[in-house]
């Protein structure tokens, strides 16, 4: 099968939705869509053979293509069936539903493609290609708010990549100047060795970093992360937390992958030092926010800290940080989901009116606890296992400082979380309301996520395990 | 330097200085024009594709469309001519020389000859630190964007001198499709601005959403 068709078939979808589906077809092609290129994703994990490239190189399906690819997918899968079963039992929801449906197919195919590409000017592209598509997204009719978060998304978007576009002509100049032959093909550049460890070559890669770490939100540009996330739908901040944010953090493995080897104390410092402060600035807002909404785009900032730092730390780190990876994936997508059914409920996001879940949503009070306490990174998930493996990586490193201030940072963002969250699910109900009943469709993408977030804590399917391995063995340098 | 570079530089730091947003639009213009001016010069092979889409890019929509565009819309919005992209005080404008001359050095740190790359060097950096001093002065929409085309024009520039051939036509039309998408996505929103940019009473907070 070409890999191509992980591209094709969302593009499709979405020209049958733009032109054919009416306010009553949309949904069911974005769920359609989502299933078909979730089964296609799935079979091509599975048809694992050698990583080569092809259509004139632009194409490369590797180990880190196909993780990616078989979990963004079905967290896409997910989101879709939240919308199509909040669309149907919401009709003031209908109208515009059809643009929401296009873009979020084209936001897709962008997605898959920028995991199979093989060109660093490529997955800028398409990186930059996913931030235009979900700019109009975030954009709800009639909230200026959340116009202003779209303008301050695609500024941060803007000048993130530019950075990175920026980095990218520096490491060129970087080739040109040691007199290796220039080329942005991934596969050209990780056989290339050694490659040039010159002023241009470093500024270059740390102007890349920088820049990418502004689409992770990663400080000292993550002021866009809180507002966006809180002024998108809860749909629309769940793929961007659990779908885009997943998409920039491959375009950073590409990079750590190719420059690690021949860069490695700039790649570790930077990425350590933007790590730390972000889960400074993080738990700092933690500690200050009564925003549920803000809560969860601070621990995303907080969880972007924590990536970084682990594959700053490389080595035995690398295993761990795929495993966290992977759960803070499906962390976010349950949190945003539930948010968006509590606030849909209660009329607020203010996390002091609201209390007392477990009686009145129980299905939603039991998803925000068992997600915060993944997000807080307890057994039996996948996150504390990877916490566990980057605190052991550290101290095996001789990074005693930064150990320390991790697991303070840690603790304190435990107690701050712990303090907000626990009185909104075992609280006493402020105000008596009559709740709808719950359905299982509505909770089904949750509780398959919540599925899947134990089974990577618990056991990891061995061919699956094989797969986070190869990625792990790729990211963990000298 | 050349005559052509120290031109670019002029556009990039007049503006900041004349404060008026027509003045900041006609900078753009400037900018796009005289980057496509210097690309024709470095290349001047009107047989290549990526020649034309390079020079399309600078002269069509750096050039024109987007000032253009931005025109028409402070036109039909009535905005008063005065329009300050830094703060108009010493401390700015001496900041904003002494990022010239930090550029300046900086370049002469990274190409140790003398000579045409070196001032290319100098004033792409030159670009990307004013248009940077300007996104960080600005807390008006449409002041950002002027700071973030400031600062594309700055990297375009920048990739100028650098070897162009580890592209494919397919990377270089789709560098350009991004810069022409996220321009329109620009008009679109500020379209939804008011004309000082503050926010008017939000509506629709209650409404249901995804």
């Amino acid at each position: 099968m070409s890999p191509l068709v992980l591209v094709l078939v969302p593009l499709l979808a979405a020209l049958i939705a733009a032109l054919l589906g009416g306010r009553e077809r949309a949904t069911p092609i974005l769920v359609g869509a989502a299933v078909v290129t979730t089964a296609l994703a799935l079979a091509e994990v599975l048809s694992a053979g050698a990583a080569q490239a092809s259509y004139a190189g632009l194409v490369r399906v590797d180990a880190t293509s196909r993780l990616f690819l078989a979990f963004i997918n079905p967290i896409f899968l997910g989101i879709s069936v939240y919308i199509w079963h909040r669309v149907r039992t919401t009709p003031a929801l209908r109208e515009g539903i059809n643009r929401l449906v296009w873009l979020a197919l084209v936001f897709l195919a962008s997605t898959n493609a920028l995991l199979i590409a093989n060109h660093l000017l490529a997955l800028w592209i398409l990186l930059e290609l996913t931030a235009l598509v979900a700019t109009p997204l975030i954009v709800r009719p009639g909230s200026e708010t959340a116009r202003r978060a779209a303008f301050r998304y695609l500024l941060f978007s803007t000048v993130g990549l530019g950075l990175v576009a920026l980095g990218f002509s520096c490491l060129s100049r970087g080739m040109a100047a040691t007199g290796v032959a220039p080329t942005f093909s991934v596969d050209g550049l990780l056989q290339l060795r050694p490659l040039p460890h010159d002023t241009w070559t470093k500024l270059g890669l740390s102007l890349a970093l920088l820049g990418i770490g502004t689409k992770l939100g990663l400080a000292p540009m993550y002021s866009w992360l809180p507002e966006t996330y809180d002024e998108a739908p809860p749909a629309v901040a769940a793929l961007l937390g659990a779908v885009q944010f997943n998409a920039a953090l491959v375009v950073l493995f590409r990079l750590v992958q190719i420059y690690r080897a021949d860069n490695a104390a700039l790649v570790a410092g930077q990425l350590l030092a933007m790590g730390l402060v972000s889960m400074v600035v993080s738990t700092v807002s933690i500690i200050a926010t009564r925003n549920i909404k803000r809560l969860i785009a601070y621990a995303s900032i907080n969880h972007a800290g924590v990536i970084a730092i682990g594959l700053g730390v490389g080595g035995s780190a690398s295993y761990g940080l795929l495993l966290y990876v992977l759960s803070n994936a499906f962390i976010k997508a349950i949190l945003f989901l539930t948010a968006g059914k509590i606030m849909a409920h209660y009329k607020t996001n203010d996390t002091r009116v609201i209390s007392g879940l477990i009686e009145d949503l129980p299905y939603s009070g039991v998803f925000l606890m068992v997600g915060t306490i993944a997000l807080l990174g307890f057994p039996p998930f996948g996150s504390f296992l990877g916490e566990l493996l980057i605190l052991s990586a550290l101290v095996g490193s001789g990074r005693m400082l930064t150990f320390a201030a991790f697991c303070t940072l840690i603790t304190m963002t435990f107690v701050a979380t712990g303090r907000t969250v626990f009185p909104m699910i075992w609280g006493p109900p402020k105000e008596k309301h009559d709740w709808p009943r719950q359905t299982l469709p509505a909770a089904l993408p949750k509780l398959t996520f919540l599925v899947a977030l134990v089974v990577l804590g618990v056991y990891i399917p061995p061919a699956f395990n094989a797969l986070i391995q190869q990625v792990a063995a790729s990211l963990e340098g000298p | 330097m050349s005559p052509l570079l120290m031109g670019l530089l002029g556009v990039m730091v007049v503006p900041l200085f004349v404060a008026t947003w027509r003045s900041s639009l006609i900078g753009l213009s400037c900018q796009g024009f005289l980057i496509a001016w210097a690309a024709y010069r470095l290349s001047p092979d009107l047989y290549s594709v990526d020649t034309w889409f390079t020079l399309g890019d600078l002269v069509l929509v750096r050039g024109l469309a987007a000032p253009l565009l931005l025109y028409r819309l402070l036109s039909s919005q009535k905005r008063a001519a005065r329009h300050d992209m830094i703060a108009p005080n010493l401390l700015s404008w001496t900041v904003a020389l002494g990022l010239v001359l930090a550029a300046f050095n900086l370049s002469a740190t990274l190409v140790p000859s003398d000579g045409d790359q070196r001032a290319l060097i100098s004033v792409a950096t030159a670009a990307v630190l004013l248009g940077f001093l300007v996104l960080a002065s600005q807390s008006t929409p449409f002041g950002q964007v002027v700071g973030a085309l400031r600062l594309e024009n700055g990297i375009a520039l920048f990739e100028l001198g650098g070897e162009r051939h580890h592209g494919t036509l397919l990377t270089h039309v789709g560098q350009v499709a991004i810069v022409a998408g996220t321009l329109a996505l620009y008009l679109w929103l500020l379209r939804g601005f008011s004309v000082d940019g503050s926010l008017p009473p939000s509506a629709g907070q209650d409404e249901p959403t995804l």
